[in-house]
């Protein structure tokens, strides 16, 4: 008995012990092969599979096909080697889900010392993987975030700290765990923290408050942080999570939007024209400030209020218009003319026109108006004048034209009534000479030669006078002109060599102009006597004639070696009846060059000279259009 | 000296002028020849046979009328128009002698078909000849056709 019940006693104990194995583990047997031969109801229950699907399987069947060939390959060769293996494999249930069991796999050994078979203890630890996993989730999902996330106690010491943290600040996790948040925060901004953490204590959180953080480097960035508190598993507040994102970007973003928001504002505000934008229902969304002032009808604001109650003596046909505009019109009017209540006549220039949403639907019109009474005064008042002006000009060109005529008749009274008399002294002057000349003493003789002598040369002034008056009623014809030609006639006409005189002419190469040549060539006749003239004294006389392209739009000349002038006298050359020399010395009437300067300002150009006395003297003049 | 022997019609209001041009004509033996009217409305009474001259033959006029165009009462060219407007006169060689170079007397003696046209130049010598040369040309050498 005692055999027995000491055999009894150990059957009871096995028995008792594999009920609370089966109690906590799930608990399998397989043979050397792996098929399985045992089952407890916990495998059942865990697999779902039933004893009888199960018996005589191998592991595949719960294989989740999870794990390594080589974590395979290391169980097998550790059981087989007779060792006891332990560790976590996650298994696949009938319905397709997984669980995951701590394993320890025993091989049992027979007496031929091979193995017999392997028992598998194994417990259900899914929970805990899965926590586990969602931790994992969790701290990728922290690490691989763009927005800073960082921990903290409730006395601002650093906990955490995620690289999104470091790519926003510059601390590494290294440096900034352990430090107090204040190294975050700008010298202004220190209160913050207290602020913050005085909240988080109460259990209240912050949500995208925006402010300015300080990185590593010195720089200032701007963010938004949310600050929320941590509990323990007991519910006791023990730190706080800061998510904290850069908005510098957005920030620009918005201060960029909110100028050009405020640019646009201005410009409709201050634009210099009365301006209103309304919606559909004709409230005012924004008005110029002169809109403000010419309708606004002493409100300061019109925002929000409708055009129509501000207005409410609108005449029908404004409002007719607003409606076609709203159906998509633009309408307008340059020139509106309009009677204020004080019966004062006002015009208006003003357009009235849809403007449309982003959706491309009309939602409201645009008003615009401009007072052009001021402009329209200032029209007339143009047009008078202009007329005034017209009117003025046509007095003045008929004064004008009074003036020539009475020149004319001038000339011809001139020409007429002073050569009469003029002929009748130096007529009868003459008659005396020839029929009683022999009766008379010779200073008779001398005295009757001077008279004529003074009616010959009053009678070349009056000439002359006369020629240089018909210079300016002439008109001008232009042609190109060969000025060797013209210089070559004239030298013909003049005959210097008839004198007997040594005079050597020089014509250098000159240029084709355009001008009239009948009135050119007086000017050279006039310059080459005068250089003819006044060369008399020379033994050996010598005139050129060329032309001198550097001069500003380059200059014909007539240079002689004669007795030339004092330059200061050189502002009277060019008047009329002005000499620089006495008429016993040289002869003439003081017209010649006025006659020279006339037609060389007729022609657009210049006339000037350069002397000194007894050297000679150059006399230029430019023309207009002389080709080079 | 009877109208039809006068060869020269002398039109000239200026004593002055009309004395050295009698003058002139004088020394060059035309004198005899010559009728003088002192103004515009003398010279076309003497042509056309009117007032003072009425019965006179307009046919019968003078070889050559010396003409003055500033002339009292009616002018040189009104004188030059009517002459050279009528069939009658229209052969009648005129020479206008002023002291007017203006160019609108000029181009319209022109225009009304003046034979010669001298400016009277102050130079006595050369009004003298001018004017015994023209007289002479206009008279020998320059026969009108007769009809």
């Amino acid at each position: 008995m005692a055999a027995d019940k000491q055999l009894v006693q150990p059957a009871q104990e096995l028995h008792e012990l594999k009920a609370a194995l089966d109690e906590h583990a799930i608990v399998a047997i397989t043979d050397p092969q792996g098929r399985i031969t045992y089952v407890n109801d916990k495998f059942c229950q865990i697999s779902q599979y039933s004893r009888a699907e199960l018996l005589g399987q191998d592991h595949r069947l719960i294989n989740s096909g999870f794990h390594s060939k080589e974590f395979i390959r290391g169980l097998w060769h550790t059981i087989t080697h007779g060792k006891v293996w332990h560790g976590e494999i996650r298994n696949r249930a009938k319905d397709g889900s997984y669980y995951w069991v701590d394993t320890t796999i025993v091989p049992f050994l027979g007496t031929d010392g091979k193995t017999r078979e392997y028992v598998a203890i194994r417990t259900d630890i899914t929970e805990r993987k899965r926590a586990q996993e969602a931790l994992e989730r969790l701290a990728a999902i922290v690490n691989s975030s763009e927005d800073a996330i960082i921990g903290k106690t409730l006395t601002a010491t650093i906990t955490d700290w995620n690289p999104g943290a470091e790519a926003l600040l510059g601390y590494t996790a290294a440096e900034a765990v352990g430090r107090h948040m204040s190294i975050l925060y700008p010298p202004d901004r220190q209160a913050e923290e207290a602020e913050m953490l005085a909240r988080i204590a109460r259990g209240e959180s912050v949500k995208h408050y925006e402010t300015v953080r300080v990185c590593k480097d010195g720089r200032h960035v701007e963010v938004s942080v949310t600050i929320s508190p941590i509990r323990d598993p007991s519910g006791r507040i023990v730190g706080a999570s800061k998510v904290m994102r850069d908005i510098t970007a957005r920030k620009a973003a918005e201060e960029a939007l909110r100028k050009s928001q405020e640019q646009l504002q201005s410009l409709v505000e201050q634009a210099p024209l009365s301006i209103a934008m309304l919606d559909r229902d004709f409230r005012y969304i924004v008005t110029s400030r002169r809109w403000v002032a010419e309708y606004g009808r002493g409100h300061e604001q019109l925002a929000g209020l409708r055009h129509y109650d501000v207005n409410h003596d609108l005449p029908a046909s404004w409002k007719e218009v607003h409606r076609r505009a709203l159906a998509g019109e633009f309408i307008q009017n340059p020139e509106d003319q309009w009677v204020q209540a004080d019966g004062t006549e006002r015009w208006l220039s003003w357009a009235v026109q849809p403007w449309r949403n982003p959706a491309n639907e009309i939602a409201g019109i645009i008003i615009s108006a401009e007072d052009i009474t001021e402009r329209r005064r200032a029209e007339a008042e143009i047009r008078r004048l202009n007329a005034e002006l017209e009117d003025r000009v046509a007095r003045r060109t008929a004064e004008l034209e009074a003036a020539n005529k009475e020149l004319e008749a001038f000339s011809y009274s001139v020409s007429h009534d002073l050569r009469a008399p003029l002929r009748a002294i130096n007529g009868f002057a003459g008659i005396i000479l020839e029929d009683y000349g022999p009766q008379l003493p010779p200073q008779g003789r001398e005295y009757l030669e001077r008279v004529r002598h003074g009616g010959k040369h009053m009678g070349e002034l009056i000439d002359d006078l006369l020629a240089f008056a018909r210079l300016s009623r002439q008109p001008l014809v232009r042609r190109p002109v060969d000025a060797t030609l013209l210089v070559r006639e004239a030298l013909a006409e003049l005959n210097p060599g008839a004198s007997g005189r040594r005079i050597e002419v020089r014509i250098g190469v000159l240029p084709m102009c355009d001008g009239d040549p009948i009135l050119l060539r007086q000017v050279w006749v006039n310059l080459l006597s005068n250089a003819i003239k006044y060369t008399r004294q020379r033994a050996e006389a010598v005139v050129e004639i060329g032309y001198e392209p550097h001069a500003i739009d380059g200059a014909y000349f007539v240079r002689d070696n004669g007795v030339g002038f004092d330059m200061q006298y050189a502002g009277k050359l060019f008047g009329v009846f002005q000499r620089l020399h006495r008429a016993e010395d040289f002869e003439g009437t003081g017209v010649g060059l006025a006659i020279v300067q006339r037609v060389v300002h007729r022609h657009g150009g210049r006339a000037w000279a350069e002397a000194q006395p007894d050297r000679g003297a150059t006399f230029y003049f430019t023309l207009k259009g002389a080709s080079k | 000296m009877t109208h039809d022997s006068i060869e020269i019609l002398l039109v000239e209001d200026s004593p002055d002028d009309l004395e050295m041009a009698l003058r002139a004509l004088r020394k060059a033996h035309l004198a005899n020849h010559i009728h003088v009217a002192r103004d515009g409305a003398e010279a076309l009474d003497f042509i056309f046979g009117t007032g003072p001259h009425l019965g006179r033959k307009v046919e019968n006029g003078p070889k050559v009328i010396l003409l003055d165009l500033k002339l009292p009462k009616i002018d040189g060219i009104e004188v030059l128009r009517r002459v050279k407007g009528d069939p009658r006169t229209r052969m009648i060689p005129v020479v206008v002698l002023t002291s007017s170079k203006e160019q609108p007397d000029v181009v319209e003696c022109y225009n009304l078909g003046v034979n010669s046209y001298i400016v009277k130049p102050v130079n006595f010598e050369s009004f003298a000849g001018a004017v015994a040369e023209l007289g002479m040309y206009w008279l020998l050498l320059n026969h009108p056709p007769q009809g």
